[in-house]
């Protein structure tokens, strides 16, 4: 037992700040896993304490936590007050339940009431640990330094906030170290008698943390300096896609703030459909560009809702002529949403629920009463639209200056953005007359440009740079994002109104039902292209990306016969490599015949060379850490290293050494002048041992007495490892 | 019956008779075993003769003693030959020095003429005189007292002259329980006279033969010699302590290794006998006088700040 402990103030005070800290655990645990409760959770853990801090014996703290949890049980899952003979028999079913359910390993049968007993038990465990780190080791800092990364990691995946916690938390945690740092001190200095002045001496420290507090709190906070980092490993972690606004994104409203960097494929299935003809899959539209992304604005529009099989209005309705047609969507990926594709007439689906579609957003949500609904399955009517050619023929650019003010959003630009992008828009664009062959030019001017199509190696643009402008002209290389919101923007600046969507491209056919093809839709499908306005006409999909087939569906109806109409007929870009957009083969390929492997390594530090300074700044500190920590982990390393050597007297002298190190990092440290048995006396009397006389003994007859066949290591292990573990304390 | 077991006898035998002075009784042991000589520094009546007496009888020793005077002449110390008219032969009688423990009393109170006299015979364990020189018998030990406190009407002893003693030790009083036991003691019979022998001549030599065999491990010499070499670069220090001065160290802390049952010094025995073979053999400037500081503080700080060997040393 410490002396400190004696100081039932100072103690008391100490279990007060640590019910706190574990407070700070509870209450996100039992938030966002909607316990309930939250009180009678924190009385067992103020039980557990008080009991803990009264020192009772621990025969009567265990039946006593135990009657606590099973009250609990009885007075949550029956609603009794006291346990009666009806409650006690429930106690005795579901632990029955639950037991056959353990043994035979099926873990989804285990009842709530199972897993409250299992939480109880974690709490238990977790007050024992503080009370022994804090009333025997003096030490909460791995406790409070957990704490903190546990609240951090929740505020940023989950929906809890920590933003007061984390305040909170630095406030007691800080005090708790600080005063634990204090007794330990006046431990090591056998300050004992002075215990009773340990609250005196903590005023400073309290003055000082209040200051820093109130400080540090009203200061200005610097923005994050990185970005969300949810998406980033959440497509590597399988979530995101090959591509394009990755499933993940969309599905969990993710922005699309930050475009660019790399991508690994992924060919988990998001949906099966039976249809006709391949579809493009639509999730929803953006109309910000921010020069790195895209965000929704905050343009409000009247939601509109729709129940099973009632006609809904998009800006793309179904073809007049011509029936319509079904597609049976089977999705497997728990989305909030539907996908539709061009020309969507309704829905239907077997539960009751409304469809929410926001003009502005263009999405339709699923609810069920009012709460969010993921589909399963579900059957979407649809007649492609028409365009027809004549009309977009007519299309003027003077008709661009008359339109309403609700298109302005869809010309939104930031001032950011380089001109030259503008220039390049007007230069492609310039032999065009009307706004349908503008809109065409920029869409082919990616087959034409030099662009390549890849999926690797895609910078994420830098704070000074923008998203288009490094593709245009620095990179041309890219996958559909870079496309299809560069051709959004090129659009915007010849005041062509024009927006970005995600959503999904056709898949693959992989079987035949019934006339109908089956096409899988994978996470490698995910991609983005390009809606734009065409006066009198009305919206119109493009597809820059190229290698992609996707085009809107054109009615050759042109009465006037020009020298050359085949060369508007069809969507004109050249496909290099059609069907298939992923080709990650051909990369490799190209990197094989390449720069050689030195090259692309000096390549590769030139590129990274700010992430591996900061990368090498970081394991050197962690390397330094770790090495100023080192007297807690050598003698777990030392011991067996020494226990396997085996040996005589040359292991011995080494260990003993070895031991000298320890101890002097401990804190005993040896004079210049001090002999080893002088120095040995000290540390024996300092911990209270017989042990470093005896080895010291031996090891002086072994070095100065030339002695050394008569030492037996393995006789003296059990002292060593002795002595060096109570240097790691 | 091993050296340690028979040195702890002779202790023994001494405290019987000195009280509470383990210390110079073991140092006095040391000296003896190692063919050194003490320089006993005090003031009279702390025992300094009873001492060498006690000494001179547990080891079955011929114990002689010379009271130095101003006009105490160096025939008076080694013998002087008389002419025999019976045969018409001069014949050497032997003076006080031809014993085999000589306690030499107020040594700074003669002359230096009859001091170095002495000296010669310590150092050469032989006598010189009308051109015939004789072998004083083995063992032969020396232990002379000086008087700090009286410098009226003494002869200082040279710095070359006191680095031929190998410890230079002082008694000091005994503590108050100490005296007690020791007027409780001079009431009866002296037990002086009681003494016996625990350790015959033959004996002795054989041990004083054994303490060469202690080892010096290269670590403790080299020890010895830093140590040696940090009191002739001190800045206090005029005249630092000689290589006689480390041999002394080293055959001091062989003989204290034997003492203390060890057949190996360690840097502990070098420390401990340092300050008495270092005392008398340091130099120091008159600075050191002003700051009021002594040999033995400065040897204290020495060994202070010299690294002690804890290692083997390696490839060396």
């Amino acid at each position: 037992m410490t002396s400190i402990q004696k100081n039932k103030v100072f103690m008391g005070l100490l279990y007060v700040l640590v019910f706190f800290l574990l407070s700070e655990w509870l209450r996100p645990v039992i938030d966002l896993t909607e316990t309930g409760h939250h009180q009678l959770f924190l009385a067992f853990v103020a039980l557990g304490l008080i009991m803990a801090f009264f020192e009772i014996p621990w025969w009567i703290t265990g039946p006593l936590k135990l009657v606590y949890i099973l009250w609990f049980i009885v007075y949550v899952y029956t609603g009794n007050l006291f346990f009666t003979l009806e409650s006690l028999g429930f106690i005795a079913q579901q632990a029955s339940t639950s037991l056959s359910a353990l043994l035979s390993q099926n873990w989804q049968a285990t009842t709530d009431l199972f897993r409250t007993v299992l939480f109880f038990a974690l709490l238990w465990m977790a007050i024992y640990l503080i009370h022994y780190w804090v009333s025997f080791r003096l030490s909460i800092f791995l406790f409070y330094l957990l704490t903190v990364i546990f609240v951090a990691v929740l505020d940023t995946f989950s929906p809890y906030s920590g933003d007061a916690a984390i305040v909170r938390i630095m406030v007691i945690g800080l005090l708790l170290a600080g005063l634990l740092h204090l007794a330990r001190w006046m431990e090591r200095h056998r300050a004992v008698d002075k215990t009773e002045k340990l609250l005196v001496y903590s005023v400073p420290l309290l003055l000082l943390l209040i200051a820093s507090t109130t400080v540090a709190f009203y200061l200005p906070k610097a923005d994050p300096i990185w970005p969300d980092p949810v998406p980033y490993i959440t497509s590597y972690s399988g979530q995101g896609g090959s591509g394009q606004g990755s499933v993940g994104r969309i599905g969990y409203g993710v922005d699309d703030t930050q475009l660019g960097g790399s991508f690994v494929s992924d060919d988990t299935t998001v949906f099966r459909t039976e249809i006709e003809d391949g579809q493009y899959w639509k999730v929803e539209v953006k109309d910000v560009y921010t020069t790195k992304g895209w965000e929704l604005s905050d343009e409000k529009a009247d939601e509109q809702f729709y129940r099973n099989g009632e006609v809904v209005s998009t800006d793309f309705p179904p073809a007049e002529d011509g029936e319509q047609t079904s597609a049976l969507v089977d999705i497997q990926q728990p989305f909030p949403f539907v996908l539709y594709p061009y020309g969507t007439a309704s829905f239907l689906m077997e539960d009751t629920l409304e469809y929410r579609y926001d003009p502005v957003q263009q999405r339709f949500d699923t609810l069920q009463e009012g709460e969010t609904f993921e589909p399963d399955v579900y059957e979407v009517f649809y007649n492609e639209p028409t365009y027809s050619l004549a009309a977009l023929q007519e299309t003027e650019l003077e008709a661009l200056a008359e339109l309403p003010a609700e298109f302005d959003r869809y010309l939104q630009l930031p001032d950011a953005l380089p001109e030259r992008v503008e220039e390049l828009a007007e230069e492609i664009a310039a032999g065009s007359t009307t706004v349908y062959d503008q809109a065409r030019a920029i869409e082919s001017y990616f087959g034409t440009g030099g662009f390549e199509y890849s999926q690797s190696d895609i910078p994420v643009p830098a704070e000074d740079e923008d998203y288009v402008d490094q593709f245009l002209f620095e990179t041309m290389r890219g996958y559909c994002d870079n496309f299809s919101t560069s051709m959004v923007v090129m659009l915007r600046s010849l005041d062509i109104p024009a927006r970005w969507v995600k959503g999904f491209n056709e898949g693959e056919v992989i079987d035949t039902v019934d006339g109908y093809d089956v096409y899988e839709v994978t996470n490698n499908n995910a991609h983005s292209w390009v809606e734009a306005y065409m006066p009198g006409v009305g919206w119109m999909m493009f597809e820059p990306t190229i290698g992609f087939t996707g085009a809107s569906d054109i009615d050759f109806d042109l009465e006037i016969e020009t020298s050359e109409p085949e060369s508007d007929e069809m969507p004109e870009r050249p496909e290099p490599e059609p069907e298939s957009p992923v080709d990650e083969s051909e990369d490799a390929a190209d990197a094989a015949v390449g720069p050689t492997i030195g090259e692309r390594f000096i390549q590769f530090v030139s590129d990274n060379i700010g992430k591996l300074i900061v990368a090498t700044l970081g394991l050197l500190l962690l390397a330094l850490m770790v090495f100023k920590v080192r007297k807690r982990w050598m003698p777990k390393v030392l011991i067996p290293y020494y226990r396997r050597k085996g040996g005589g007297s040359e292991t011995f002298e080494k260990a003993y050494l070895r031991l000298l190190k320890q101890l002097e990092l401990y804190g005993i440290r040896r004079a210049p002048g001090q002999t080893l048995r002088s120095y040995a006396e000290y540390v024996d009397s300092f911990y209270g041992t017989e042990e470093m006389t005896k080895l010291t003994a031996v090891y002086e007859k072994s070095v100065y007495g030339g002695d050394s066949q008569s030492v037996d290591w393995a006789e003296m292990q059990e002292s060593w490892e002795n002595l060096i573990n109570r240097t790691s304390g | 019956m091993k050296a340690t077991e028979r040195l702890g006898k002779v202790i023994d035998n001494i405290e019987k008779v000195i009280i509470g002075k383990r210390e110079i009784v073991e140092l006095s042991l040391v000296a003896l075993l190692s063919h050194g000589h003490v320089l006993l520094e005090d003031v009279p009546g702390v025992g300094k003769t009873m001492l060498v007496r006690a000494l001179a009888k547990s080891v079955g020793a011929d114990f002689k003693r010379i009271q130095f005077t101003p006009d105490l002449l160096p025939s008076d110390v080694v013998g002087v030959s008389i002419y025999n008219p019976k045969d018409m032969q001069f014949h050497f009688r032997p003076g006080p020095i031809m014993g085999n423990i000589v306690l030499a009393d107020e040594i700074n109170r003669t002359s230096p003429k009859t001091q170095s006299a002495l000296l010669e015979a310590m150092e050469e364990a032989t006598v010189t005189t009308d051109g015939v020189t004789m072998r004083i018998p083995k063992p032969f030990f020396v232990m002379a007292t000086q008087n700090p406190i009286e410098y009226e009407g003494t002869y200082p002893l040279p710095e070359a002259q006191l680095d031929r003693f190998l410890l230079r030790v002082k008694m000091g009083y005994p503590t108050h329980a100490e005296e007690i036991e020791v007027l409780t003691r001079a009431q009866s019979i002296p037990p002086i006279q009681e003494l016996e022998a625990v350790l015959t001549l033959e004996e002795l030599l054989k041990l004083q033969e054994e303490v060469r065999t202690i080892r010096v491990d290269d670590t403790i010499r080299k020890y010895i010699v830093d140590l040696a070499s940090q009191t002739r670069r001190d800045p206090y220090v005029y005249l630092g302590v000689s290589p006689r001065g480390s041999i002394a160290l080293m055959k001091a802390g062989q003989a204290y290794a034997m003492l203390k049952g060890r057949d190996f010094v360690t840097p502990d025995d070098v420390q401990y006998l340092a300050k008495f073979v270092f005392g008398h053999r340091i130099m120091l400037r008159s600075e050191a006088r002003y700051d009021g500081i002594t040999a033995e503080e400065l040897t204290e700080r020495i060994i202070a700040k010299t690294h002690v060997p804890v290692q083997r040393l390696v490839n060396q």
